[in-house]
């Protein structure tokens, strides 16, 4: 096993992030109020942020990618597992790329 | 193992406790293991040695941050956006945090922000529901997520085990297991017509940051953009 130097300092700083975001809610509600905008911004952060992880490849136009994708969205609507639709997309990147 | 002995005289932060919160987390720790092998397989692909991906399932705990920083390390991005992008995508642990507030506040500093470390939507969605049953003990939040800490490291571990077999893991498509993850997460974040705006925001925003070249950048924008939307789409107040 390998460990890059270079990674502590990425790991520390995620690891700040991470931990700051669980304890923050516990310690700030002695001071904040939770307002409706506020509790909508949070519920909306994840889903976009993830979105924007997919957008990239997305605009990159590539076959694989883009049949991969396509594939992913359709199963998760339908079964409603993300492991599976996950999965599911990664077989299909491997088909079209083996053709 | 503890039977489920309603406690005589009230207990804060009990082994008991922490037993009932364990075994009740079973389940939800049974159906993480397969996520934790999907995560070491995808950290793997990206170069990751089993090591680096145990180290930061154990720190980071967070399975869409950890995809999230994967992704940001490998496409190069610098620490500023993948540091953004992991708050943004843990905000809601604030929300969660927040609910916690007047049940966890009882135990010890370390005994809560411990318990705040190994925390997750399941395992809280678990506790609360405990406590809003009867549950006093804090530590039953703690047990239920330790309960779930632990299958993560594991299935990590194995994952980027059988990862570092395959020598070509783009002939698999295991280079795309990330950006899948990706969009299959957002598709089940799709719940109420009221994730449409924001949704539209972010990919318009995403788009425009990469598209200008600003590599790395494209989920900060997206996620900016659609908690601006929903922020503005919100009723003020209750």
């Amino acid at each position: 096993m390998s460990f890059r130097p270079e990674l502590i300092a990425w790991l520390a700083a995620l690891t700040l992030a991470s931990f700051a975001c669980r304890a923050a809610g516990f310690w700030l509600m002695r001071f904040v109020t939770m307002t409706p905008r506020l509790a909508a911004a949070q519920r909306a952060a994840p889903l976009c942020v993830m979105v924007g992880l997919v957008v990239p490849t997305a605009l990159q136009g590539r076959l694989a990618e883009s049949v991969g994708l396509a594939v992913v969205v359709l199963i998760a609507r339908l079964t409603g597992s993300d492991l599976s639709a996950a999965l599911a997309g990664v077989a299909a990147v491997a088909l079209v790329r083996a053709l | 193992m503890a039977p489920a002995r309603p406690p005589q005289a009230r207990e804060i932060f009990s082994r008991a406790g922490f037993w009932r919160g364990f075994m009740a987390a079973q389940p939800i720790a049974f159906g993480l293991i397969a996520y934790a092998v999907a995560f070491g397989l995808l950290a793997s692909a990206a170069g990751w040695s089993a090591l680096e991906a145990v180290l930061m399932s154990a720190t980071v705990f967070s399975g869409s941050a950890q995809v999230a920083s994967v992704g940001g390390w490998a496409s190069g991005a610098g620490i500023g956006a993948v540091v953004v992008t992991v708050l943004m995508l843990n905000s809601r642990y604030t929300l969660l945090g927040a609910a916690l507030r007047p049940w966890l506040g009882q135990a010890s500093t370390v005994q809560a922000y411990a318990s705040l470390h190994v925390m997750g939507d399941a395992n809280w969605a678990l506790s609360m529901r405990a406590h809003a049953a009867g549950e006093s003990d804090a530590a039953f939040l703690f047990g239920s997520g330790l309960a779930t800490f632990l299958p993560w490291i594991c299935g990590t571990l194995v994952g980027a085990a059988i990862g570092d077999v395959f020598a070509r893991p783009e002939a698999l498509g295991l280079d795309f297991l990330l950006v899948a993850f990706c969009a299959a997460m957002a598709v089940g974040m799709v719940k109420t017509d009221s994730d449409l705006k924001p949704l539209l925001a972010a990919v318009i925003a995403a788009a425009a940051v990469h598209l200008a070249g600003f590599t790395g950048w494209s989920a900060v924008a997206a996620g900016l953009a659609g908690m601006a939307t929903a922020w503005f789409s919100a009723e003020p107040t209750s």
